[in-house]
């Protein structure tokens, strides 16, 4: 039983590795349980800091390789079909009503009061017709007997529904632009930078992004409603956050020419020994655009990274 | 390996435990138990020490491991740079050297 459930906790922190290194990795850590005797469950919980330090050291995200997000076409239809996958669970008939107005508990037994459907019969210097039951159809507010409301009421309920999360978008937006400390970084132009509006393009991509995002936590905030209401209002405000940092990062991540992703990260220096020198981790462009160089530490020198562009004779260099 | 060795400084961690290696406890939960350090610190700072060309691993062979009936081991072994910088870092901590036994022949 027990030792199901450390070779459990193995297997789940194993999902960390990139799935080159998994088997060889897991063949260790099981080799290794093996010998262990006493506090196996604390040996076990190792394996995740572990874990965790082979994704952090490996050269491309795991994540983006289970998707194919390098590319940016791919990134941008992986967003585009979890975007359609939200609105459908939103809107779909497996949605049980997620954008359908709110029910009261007591719907029977309400009246609705609406607005006559001629206003010729509107009178104002004639006789004040009988307000009685039967004279209701001459009335300018019928009264619609109970049991009877619900078509075409409440015709602006989406308004109310989607405002407070649209409004939320942009008090995160200006909150994240103001509290983060993530900025996209430096791109200095030079002799071998693209020209301006492909320059642009990267906005362009940014932006895309953003918006393929935003929809997609919403409508999910708008499918988790009718399970769990309060789950889906912070679900929204996580969701929000979550997406619009992960666009940042992806964007820091991505050569600002081709906007795949950057590889071969490479730790220059050592924090340890440098004292005014420059250390931490330089990336390269795949198809040689460029250089991207991140500092280990920012300095008032080098406070955030900073992308180099190649001459268009280092593609040849690279595979 | 090119033939410069570059020295690099050890924190006492990396130090105990490419010591630990050095002193003949040659596998991941050897270390532990001889240093005291927890699975999640010697691990990764193993990962580290090979990155950085301090240590090698290999693998014991199948039939070996099948004529002791249990899985086969990891070993690690200290490189000529990790003897070069495991001596620089025993003059910068004289104790270390002391630390640990001479491990029983079953971790030689």
């Amino acid at each position: 039983m027990l030792r199901g459930l450390h070779l459990a906790i193995i297997e789940a922190a194993a999902l960390l590795v990139p799935a080159p290194q998994r088997a060889e990795w897991l063949a260790e850590w099981r080799a290794e349980l093996w010998y262990v005797n006493r506090r196996a469950t604390a040996f076990c919980l190792g394996s995740f800091s572990d874990a965790l330090w082979m994704n952090r050291n490996t050269p491309a995200p795991i994540a983006r390789r289970w998707f194919g997000l390098e590319s940016p076409v791919r990134c941008l239809m992986f967003l585009a079909g979890l975007t359609g996958l939200s609105v459908l669970l939103a809107i779909g008939p497996l949605s049980h009503g997620a954008l359908a107005p709110p029910r009261s508990a007591v719907a029977q037994d309400m009246a609705a009061v609406s607005a006559p459907e001629d206003s010729d019969r509107r009178n104002p210097t004639g006789p004040e017709p009988s307000p009685s039951p039967q004279n209701h159809a001459a009335n300018p507010l019928p009264i619609v007997a109970p049991g009877q409301t619900g078509q075409g009421w409440a015709p602006n309920w989406r308004d109310g529904y989607l405002g407070l999360p649209l409004a939320l978008c942009l008090l995160l937006l200006v909150m994240f632009s103001s509290v983060t400390p993530l900025s996209l970084g430096e791109y200095p132009v030079n002799r071998c930078a693209p020209a301006a509006p492909l320059r642009l393009l990267r906005w362009v991509f940014l932006a895309v992004k953003v918006a393929l995002v935003i929809p997609a936590v919403l409508c999910g905030a708008l499918a988790l409603g009718p399970i769990a209401p309060p789950l889906a209002a912070w679900g929204l405000f996580f969701g929000l956050l979550f997406a619009f940092r992960w666009a940042l990062m992806d964007q820091r991540e991505r050569c600002p020419v081709c906007l795949r992703l950057l590889s071969n990260p490479t730790r220059i220096g050592d924090a340890s020994q440098c004292f005014l020198g420059w250390y931490g981790t330089e990336l390269v462009c795949s198809h040689g655009h460029g250089f991207l160089y991140v500092p280990g530490t920012s300095t008032s020198w080098y406070d955030t990274q900073r992308w180099q562009y190649l001459d268009p004779t280092w593609s040849n260099l690279l595979p | 390996m090119s033939g410069v060795l570059i020295e690099t400084k050890l924190s006492h961690t990396a130090a105990i435990i490419l010591q630990a290696l050095q002193a003949g406890y040659v596998y991941g939960f050897s270390v532990m138990e001889t240093t005291g350090l927890p699975s999640g610190t010697v691990y990764p700072a193993l990962r580290r020490l090979e990155r950085d060309g301090l240590i090698r691993s290999s693998w014991e062979s199948q039939a070996v491991a099948d004529a002791g009936q249990r899985p086969p081991r990891k070993y690690y072994r200290i490189t000529r740079a990790g003897q070069a910088t495991l001596a620089a870092s025993q003059k910068r901590y004289p104790l270390l050297n002391r630390l640990f036994p001479v491990p029983a022949q079953e971790n030689a």
